[in-house]
């Protein structure tokens, strides 16, 4: 505060300075002139004649010592304020619109950024892909041991190759307060492939990655943090996991995360050894080569793909792939279009904001026609008068900026609330420096945007004349920016249209279930207390007698699985053999999925059966086994043979007794069959694979009490026969809303974008015509005093606004056949070009931008045409 | 914009600075020096005067301080400064040497 008034003082004492200066010298001059005999006064006159114009000469002296740049940024930066201060409506319009604009382009690209754009926390991940065999039982690639190894011994193109059991399994850390944690099992090369160092300690070495090696085992930072209090001594102490010592070797690095991005605390050695068979699944990743690509890496893989096939069972064989895809492609999924899809729309509303500033500027700039002129008159240079115009709009835009900001923060925090499941980093989104700098460097450049058309029309003082006449040129150009709005909102707004019509198609599919009054909990059984099928089959047993007392609820099922979403069992359909009929060609016919069910599940779920029976109790006590098949299965099989009393052979042979109605699940059915729970250990319940096995389970109750209630009862049961087990119960409903969540995220946010675009461009609309009917007042005032109606001059105003949103809407339809072609994968059931929805969209633009501009029309028609005249 | 010294436009300049080396003076014994020493032909323009002597004073060619004159009032007066002295020989040289080339031409045309 001291410096600025010594600069003040500073300032000040030099103006008079300057002052006293020359009035030294005009004195000394007056004084001459007296003694060569000039009168008193005419000698003073002399003497200002002579010496010129002294407020032009001081200023001069004064840009010789003080022009610096900053002095007259700050300069322009005061007198932008004031203006802004003396114009509030223009300014806050202006604000709200970089605000809306930025805000919202901030906000998505806090997101979309962790997902396309910045870079992994791995060295040179762009070299990092992900390897392994595609089939439709898993959307990611995995390999078998079996392949793996000899993969890893040959392959060419990788510079190093690596991999982890796929799935972080839970482990007991069973100390004095013993916490369920999560461990990955990955290979002693892990860390190395990935280019990560232990924060302390050292990684595994392979002599510790082998079976029955001593075990070992590396921290998470944040378990390290939170559990062990950072304690640097840690290292080479031992922990107890499911009741076995474990040695630490190191402690992971804060930034560290599985390349698959699932939580993991602790990382333990998988100890694979070279024969294993046990059909544990592997995440394999590698690093390329330099100059290696995706498809030269794929045709090097191809001959050890083909060898591996062969271990592979016959029927799935046709149904595997090669896949080797980018780490960062593995992690986002399906992310991808629909982050461009959001961050090209956003980056529409940034537009449609920037030309709408632009547009008031222009305006704006008009109206100052007057100053600026008189400044030219005064000596200001062009130069410096585009200087100050882009001074005003680069403050204009970084208050919005700062605006924008706010609203980013907000918009984030709504998106992160309303976002389904699934959506990758979302969780790490955040408005941090990077997303920030982007933000202030897009206001800087959207402030050179729109600044550049006012600074570009700055007058020349010979304006100040015939200052009333200009501006038919400049009214083109804003009528072109509000066409532009326009064109843009549409592309929007039919963006948006299709994607909720493409919602509310998948919204009301019939899912061929009764979704509701069902409560359904799942649950996975520990690993170590129900690793033998005779314990989980003991725990199911215990379990059903202990729902159905309350069997007044309604009916009651049990399943390994439930409709529509989940892990569920599938095999190929030419795994399924009929009894008499000469087997599939492999390969052809795709997945079947199928579930392991007690009678209930029919009645529980409201699967009608069309045909035959459905399952029984005393089924269950029967040594005969019995199968249900949907109705496209039985379709697929016996094409138009009667299915009821036929045999198949899927886990164990069983006879058809049943044709159920189909399940759509998503947009899609898949077709089913299911297969009776016993209370015996029979072939399929022994026959399925330890670790999994029937550990994962799920209850159906079909009840109408309220689902609160109904919850915690099924919880106090479960937890009656084992008090760890943790259940998630949802309602069917919920489930099945979670299919559309996703589409229904995207949808609102496009909806949000396209609102935003079009009540920017009706502002566009509104301001443009108010002006037009600012400036034709006079005009208007002679039309009316010659006898036109008040109702002509609202449609002669109206008839301008129809003309513009018209050519918008022309080009913005263009626009939209183009865009909404990329939305692809995005739609469901939407026809391509959807008409409908590019006629409602286009209708609500045309009534949006008519009805912005019906206001200055109704101005128009009530100008006083006595007024007007007078006027000026 | 540091002044060069064969910049013609220092034509002002070297008048003022010259003018100087007669010992510190204010503006307006600048502009009457050179207008009495020239007999008259060259008239110094009063309104470029004195913005060369504030950009002589930034490019601390000059140095000024107040000072009382005479009939005894407060007056802004100019003094070379070292890098002046040095400025103005270089500058007088390069004058000559022009002075002499022109002349050169114009007695051949």
């Amino acid at each position: 505060m001291k410096s600025v008034r010594n600069w003040w003082r500073r300032k000040r004492s030099f103006t008079n300075e300057l002052h006293e200066e020359i009035s030294f010298h005009l004195d000394m001059r007056a004084q001459r002139n007296r003694e060569s005999g000039m009168a008193g006064r005419e000698a003073v006159q002399a003497a200002h004649r002579h010496f010129g114009n002294t407020t032009l000469i001081q200023e001069d002296m004064r840009r010789m010592h003080t022009n610096t740049f900053l002095e007259s940024l700050v300069q322009d930066l005061r007198y932008a304020a004031r203006g802004f201060v003396r114009s509030p409506v223009f300014t806050l319009t202006a604000v709200f619109a970089a605000a809306l604009g930025i805000g919202a382009s901030t906000a998505v690209f806090s997101v979309v950024d962790r997902i396309l754009f910045r870079s992994l926390p791995y060295s040179q991940a762009d070299h990092l892909v992900s390897v392994g065999m595609a089939s439709p039982l898993d959307r990611n690639e995995f390999l078998f041991p079996e392949a793996y190894v000899p993969w890893r011994a040959y392959q060419k193109p990788f510079q190093a190759i690596t991999s982890w059991t796929a799935g972080v399994a839970a482990c007991d850390l069973s100390e004095i307060n013993p916490v369920r944690l999560d461990c990955a099992k990955v290979e002693a090369n892990f860390l190395p492939t990935f280019g990560i160092t232990p924060f302390l300690g050292r990684n595994f070495t392979a002599a510790e990655d082998r079976p029955n090696a001593p075990r070992v085992a590396m921290l998470s930072y944040g378990l390290w943090q939170t559990r062990f209090g950072r304690n640097p001594n840690l290292v080479g102490k031992q922990i107890r996991l499911d009741g076995q010592p474990f040695t630490i070797t190191g402690i992971l690095p804060p930034s560290f995360e599985m390349p698959t991005l699932n939580h993991a605390d602790l990382l333990i050695p998988q100890a694979l050894s070279d024969t294993e068979r046990n059909g544990r699944a592997l995440r394999v990743f590698a690093r390329l080569k330099d100059g290696v690509t995706l498809e030269q890496a794929e045709a090097a893989m191809q001959p050890l793909f083909q060898q591996s096939l062969k271990s592979v069972p016959a029927p799935f064989r046709n149904e595997m792939r090669l896949r080797i895809r980018s780490l960062r492609d593995r992690q986002i999924q399906d992310a991808r279009l629909a982050s461009w899809v959001l961050l090209a729309a956003v980056a529409a509303v940034l537009l449609i904001a920037c030309a709408n500033i632009a547009n008031l500027l222009l305006a704006r700039s008009l109206n100052r026609q007057r100053e600026m002129a008189v400044r030219t008159a005064l000596g200001a240079g062009r130069l410096r008068l585009i200087r100050q115009i882009i001074t005003e709009s680069l403050l204009l835009s970084v208050i919005g900026g700062i605006a924008g900001c706010a609203v980013a923060s907000v918009l984030l925090r709504t998106f992160v609330g309303i976002a389904p499941d699934g959506i990758p980093r979302l969780a790490q989104a955040a408005l941090d420096t990077r997303v920030l700098l982007v933000t202030f460097v897009g206001s800087l450049v959207c402030g050179l945007f729109f600044g550049l058309a006012p600074a570009l029309q700055t007058p020349r003082a010979e304006s100040l004349a015939g200052w009333r006449t200009t501006g038919t040129r400049r009214l083109l150009l804003r009528e072109t920016l509000v066409a532009a709005q326009l064109a843009a909102s549409l592309v929007l707004l039919t963006g948006a249209g299709m994607l909720l019509r493409s919602l509310w198609n998948l919204e009301n599919i019939s899912m061929g279930i009764e979704t509701e009054h069902v409560v359904t909990a799942e649950f996975v059984l520990g690993k170590q207390a129900y690793s033998k099928p005779e314990q989980q089959l003991a725990f199911f047993e215990q379990l059903e007698p202990r729902l159905r007392q309350l069997g007044y609820l309604g009916p009651i099922a049990l399943s390994d699985s439930l409709p529509p979403s989940g892990p569920s069992r599938s095999r190929p359909l030419a795994a399924i053999h009929v009894d008499g009929r000469p087997p599939l060609a492999e390969g052809s016919g795709g997945m079947v999925t199928w579930r392991f069910v007690t009678p209930g599940y029919f009645p529980t779920l409201g699967i009608p059966i069309l045909h035959g029976r459905g399952f029984v109790e005393e089924d269950r006590a029967s040594n005969e086994n019995f199968v249900i098949l949907s109705q496209s299965l039985a379709a697929k099989l016996f094409a138009h043979d009667d299915p009821l009393g036929k045999r198949i052979r899927t886990e164990s042979p069983a006879t058809v007794i049943g044709i159920a109605r189909d399940v759509n699940i998503g947009d899609h059915t898949e077709p089913e069959y299911y297969v009776l729970r016993k209370h015996i250990l029979d072939a399929t319940f022994s026959n399925q694979m330890p670790p999994n096995g029937w550990r994962r389970a799920s209850i159906a109750i079909r009840t109408p009490l309220n689902p609160k209630e109904t919850s915690g009862w099924i919880r106090r049961e479960v937890a009656s026969i084992d008090p760890v087990l943790p259940v998630t119960i949802a309602t069917m409903q919920e489930r099945v809303s979670g299919l559309t969540q996703r589409p229904r995220f995207i949808a609102i946010l496009l909806s949000l974008f396209a609102g935003m675009g079009i009540l920017l461009a009706a502002i566009g609309i509104y301001g443009v015509m108010a002006f037009l009917v600012g400036q034709r007042a006079q005009e208007i005032g002679v039309r009316m005093a010659l006898g036109a109606t008040p109702a002509v001059i609202g449609k002669l105003i109206l008839a301008r606004a129809a003309l513009w949103t018209l050519a918008g809407a022309t080009i913005g339809l263009a626009g939209s056949l183009l865009a909404t072609r990329t939305l692809g994968t995005l739609l469901f059931n939407v026809p391509p070009n959807d008409p409908a929805t590019l006629a409602a969209a286009t209708t609500l633009l045309l009534l949006i931008s008519l009805g912005a501009a019906w206001i200055p029309s109704r101005k128009a028609a009530s100008v006083d045409p006595m007024v007007a005249l007078r006027h000026d | 914009m540091a002044l060069a010294p064969d910049n013609l436009q220092g034509t002002l300049v070297l008048l003022i600075l010259k003018t100087l080396t007669r010992g510190p003076n204010h503006g307006f014994g600048i502009a009457l020096h050179i207008q009495t020493v020239s007999d008259s032909a060259l008239r110094v323009e009063e309104g470029s005067l004195y913005p060369a002597l504030h950009r002589l004073e930034r490019d601390k060619l000059v140095a000024a301080e107040w000072k009382v004159t005479e009939n005894s009032r407060r007056a802004r007066y100019y003094k070379l400064t070292p890098a002046g002295h040095k400025w103005l020989a270089a500058a007088e040289e390069n004058w000559t040497a022009l002075a002499k080339g022109v002349n050169k031409v114009l007695r051949f045309a």
